[in-house]
């Protein structure tokens, strides 16, 4: 019962690490693969979680955690339940622009409320949310890649850019009309 | 009224399984009846005696044990299944289930199987409604029926008889459960004379017990655009979402067996039209994006008195001109895109009707495929999305606007892209749609942009910029053409409701240049001032600049600085060289626009910011590229001398000059060589002497930038070039107004 803590250990020259928090582990293990193999000129590490807090004893030999990704599944509620209690094992400190949402299967027939629920949750915790094609390979490079992109600058590879400056750029912020959070 | 639902919904639960063994149980049993039929090549002869038999069974027969009626059932199930049924069988059927002879179960299972091989006679359907009067049947399978008209709509060969008893089919809208259905039943049925006030007066009756339901306001938005008298309630413009869609189990049947029957019924629809391509090469997993195929109401019934020329038969441009008094309107809006002579005829008729019809078809389909596609795969990029899209998008651009449903579509779409999914076709739909208010241009468009943008790579961020940057010449071509003469009022697009006027669009494309401005700056920075994205800016302030001159749009809008700069620095000669004709352009709309002013005494207004903005970046230019005075005081960019001491830079203010710029350092090489062919060491600063310079100048144009030729000519007097002492801009800028 531990917070993971942005800002608790050095950085490594050149380096990322990204870390994949995902209950069902579906999306999580091809995105991880299609993220190491991007041409990038950092070393990126992946990590894979299920859910926070992360087990104590790798504590001393976890690196910094630069970003911390949440892929949601829409058609499961389970899903969503499990990022929503992971939230509360984070330092505030990663909601300053190092965390963001992965929602798949947002283009099907999934209940409109737990869509809105997503909404709420990103844009209460001020946090970019993506949505990402899981099933073709073209939608989990461009996954990677748009990853990659925020990773970049949150681990501080990107001059004069920080992720608190990303976010405010990204995050997602409601529609002041709850109606129109359905979009219909 | 309780129990007959109840019973329903179990079987409604079991019925899977309960169907896969009947026709199991089926197949085995009637396995000697069909290869004999297969033998004899006479398919229908058992199926006309089992029709026979559903025909004459008298009601009160009993169910429960009749081996009889279960081997025709299955027998009628399974050709249903398989190859449809002929127009008469569904008839006979329908009569037979709706009917309820043998009560309530078989009709639920007669209804799931009731598929058409060809057309679907409008009297079954009409019987079918006197049924539902009869008021005997369950309410969810009443519901059950509803949806599988609505389902099998398109193949009721004439709609005349329905049409005649929309008074009854009215008088239902009043039961709750059945509402949504017969509003989409009514919507697909109504014509101008079915518009009458107490059916208005009627609906907004139901609307205030049922709240502002979705499918109501499509209904009364219809009502409105026949009458718009009758309807005096506001309307939201262009209603999104639609009739719930009720993902029926027909539909997959049904596409299948058309699929099986699709030789002999499209093929020479094929023929005739030609725009419509190889249909049996489609295979689709469901019905949604299929181009339905040309075919009016009047097909069958072409004998009636009324003289009309359906659509189908239309092969030439002259024929359409000889026919433009009576050309029928396809039943199924939606052929109407795959057909170019029938868009003519749309685009001349300008029949809101139609138009709101085609709007109906399109945005349901989009939603269904795209939004709430029930796919098991999710329908990846599939080709038939593809060619749907690019259809779709070569319709527009035929009719030169974008549909209201598609836009309806991009702007719900957008919040669940990821950006890469079909993205020039959403991209190019994206740069179709017509001005945007500028009270939500916010909200529908550039949040999401916004978080797709800048979370994505290069080749997106450029693809969006490229995408506004067509959006905004789309909204000013139509200024330029719509305007009217008073300009004040236009009316952008004569099939949305959407009346703007002058300042509204001028806000909206405002909005619009600042938000590029804001991606373009903060993008610039993240991707490390890349030239493709710094090109593509490029474009998009070319557009900008001209808006005045070449479109007539009173509006000048600098871009900002974090375009500017980037641009002035960069490291290929085309970004400055572009950078100082687009000021060259700036120029010349800022002069125009004075001239104006000072003629017409009530030209529009240019902010004194704007002017303030162009001295300050025309400043900018002449002191870097030309006088070298760079972070002199008083030069626009100013740096404290200390702090420039400390970079250790011999002559910072030269540094950026024409010839020590990184861009034009190669030139300036290339020059010195050529001049001084023997000298040994190189001295750049030999150029900047006297003739030299001119020269230099002279040499640079040579190498084909027009655009710092213009700048020169335009805002550098001549004689005054003689190197360091050449003064600040000409006394012709514009001062500020």
């Amino acid at each position: 019962m531990s917070l993971l803590k942005p800002f608790s250990k050095t950085p490594e020259i050149n380096g990322a690490n990204i870390l994949l928090v995902e209950n069902e582990e579906q999306f999580q293990q091809c995105l991880a693969e299609t993220i190491v193999l991007q041409n990038m000129n950092v070393n990126v590490n992946v990590r894979l979680a299920r859910s926070l807090p992360l087990p104590m004893e790798n504590e001393k030999s976890r690196p910094r955690i630069d970003l911390v990704v949440f892929i949601i599944n829409l058609t499961s509620e389970a899903s969503f339940k499990s990022a929503e209690t992971s939230l509360k094992y984070l330092d505030p400190g990663y909601f300053l622009g190092k965390v963001c949402f992965v929602v798949t299967k947002a283009r099907s027939a999934v209940p409109p409320e737990r869509l809105i629920a997503v909404r709420k949750l990103a844009a209460s915790l001020h946090c970019p949310l993506l949505y990402a094609e899981d099933q073709t390979t073209e939608g989990v490079t461009t996954t990677a890649h748009r990853l990659l992109a925020i990773l970049r600058v949150t681990a501080g590879l990107i001059p004069m850019a920080t992720s608190l400056y990303l976010s405010t750029l990204t995050c997602y912020t409601l529609p002041s009309d709850t109606d129109q959070l359905n979009f219909d | 009224m309780a129990e007959a639902s109840n019973s329903f919904s179990s079987e409604l639960g079991s019925s899977n399984e309960t169907d896969e063994s009947v026709s199991n149980r089926s197949s085995n049993r009637s396995l000697r009846l069909a290869e004999k039929s297969q033998r004899k090549s006479e398919a229908s002869d058992p199926l006309l005696l089992a029709l026979k038999y559903f025909s004459e069974v008298k009601a009160g027969t009993p169910r429960i044990g009749n081996d009889v009626m279960e081997r025709n059932m299955a027998l009628v199930e399974r050709v249903g299944l398989s190859r449809g049924l002929p127009p008469e069988g569904i008839s006979v059927m329908l009569d037979y289930a709706m009917s309820l002879r043998m009560g309530a179960v078989p009709c639920v299972r007669v209804l799931k199987f009731l598929i058409p091989a060809t057309v679907v006679p409008q009297e079954a359907i009409v019987r079918g409604m006197a049924w539902l009067c009869v008021g005997k049947l369950a309410v969810s399978t009443q519901v059950f029926f509803l949806k599988w008209v609505l389902t099998i709509f398109d193949m009721i060969d004439s709609k005349e008889q329905l049409r005649a008893i929309y008074g009854f089919i009215f008088s239902f809208v009043t039961e709750e459960q059945l509402c949504p259905f017969i509003c989409h039943l009514l919507y697909l049925l109504t014509r101008k004379e079915s518009v009458r006030p107490f059916r208005v007066r009627k609906l907004l009756e139901v609307q205030t017990k049922l709240g502002r339901q979705p499918f109501l306001m499509h209904l009364l938005s219809l009502y409105k655009v026949f009458c718009p008298g009758f309807v005096a309630v506001s309307l939201p413009s262009g209603i999104r979402g639609g009739f719930r869609s009720h993902n029926s189990q027909w539909k997959t049947v049904l596409s299948a067996v058309q699929k099986k029957n699709n030789g002999q019924v499209t093929s020479d629809i094929c023929l005739t039209l030609g725009a419509k391509c190889k249909p049996n090469s489609r295979k689709r997993k469901c019905n949604h994006l299929q181009l339905p195929s040309l075919s009016s109401s009047v097909q069958r019934s072409s004998s009636t008195s009324r003289k009309v020329f359906p659509l189908e038969q239309l092969h030439s441009f002259s024929q359409l001109l000889e026919n433009l008094h009576r050309i029928e309107l396809p039943s199924q809006m939606g052929s109407l895109l795959g057909s170019s002579l029938a868009l003519c005829y749309l685009d001349y008729v300008q029949d809101d009707s139609a138009f709101l019809r085609l709007n109906f078809w399109l945005g349901h389909a989009l939603h269904e495929e795209f939004i709430f596609c029930n796919g098991e795969e999710g329908s990846g990029s599939s080709s038939e999305s593809l060619n749907f899209l690019n259809r779709l998008l070569s319709t527009q651009h035929f009719l030169q606007e974008g549909f209201f449903s598609t836009e309806g579509f991009l702007f719900k779409f957008l919040n669940v892209w990821d950006g890469a999914f079909l993205r020039p076709q959403i991209l190019g739909l994206l740069s179709d749609i017509s001005v945007v208010p500028s009270s939500c241009i916010r909200q529908l468009l550039f949040e999401p942009l916004m978080q797709l943008y800048f979370t994505s790579t290069l080749y997106f961020k450029c693809s969006v910029i490229e995408c506004l940057n067509n959006m905004l010449l789309k909204w000013l071509t139509w200024h330029s053409v719509y305007a009217l003469k008073d300009g004040l009022d236009i009316s952008l697009n004569s099939h949305t409701p959407m009346n703007m006027s002058l300042s509204g669009l001028m806000d909206s494309i405002m909005e619009l240049v600042h938000f590029v401005g804001r991606l373009a700056t903060v993008g610039l920075q993240l991707e490390g001032c890349h030239s493709l994205l710094l090109s593509f800016t490029l474009d998009f302030y070319e557009t900008v600049c001209d808006m005045f001159l070449k479109f007539d749009l009173p509006l000048v809008a600098m871009p900002p600085l974090g375009v500017f700069l980037p641009a002035l620095f960069a490291t290929d000669p085309v970004s400055v060289d572009r950078l100082c004709f687009i000021m060259y352009r700036y120029k010349k709309n800022l002069m125009a626009a004075k001239c104006q002013q000072q003629e017409t005494k009530q030209g529009f207004h240019i902010s004194s910011q704007t002017y303030r903005e162009f001295n300050r970046y025309q400043l900018i230019i002449v002191s870097c590229l030309w006088n070298s005075k760079m972070f002199q005081p008083g030069m626009a960019v100013e740096v404290d001398q200390n702090i420039l001491a400390l970079s250790k830079v011999p002559e910072p203010s030269h540094s950026f000059n024409l010839i020590h710029h990184p861009a034009f350092l190669g030139y300036a090489l290339d020059f010195h060589h050529k001049c001084w062919p023997e000298r040994e060491s190189i001295d750049l600063n030999s150029i900047k002497a006297g003739k030299q310079w001119d020269w230099y100048l002279e040499f640079i144009f040579t190498q084909g930038f027009q655009g710092l030729q213009q700048f020169f000519q335009s805002f550098i007097s001549r004689h005054s070039v003689a190197g360091t002492t050449a003064q600040g801009p000409g006394d012709t800028q514009p001062t500020s107004g």
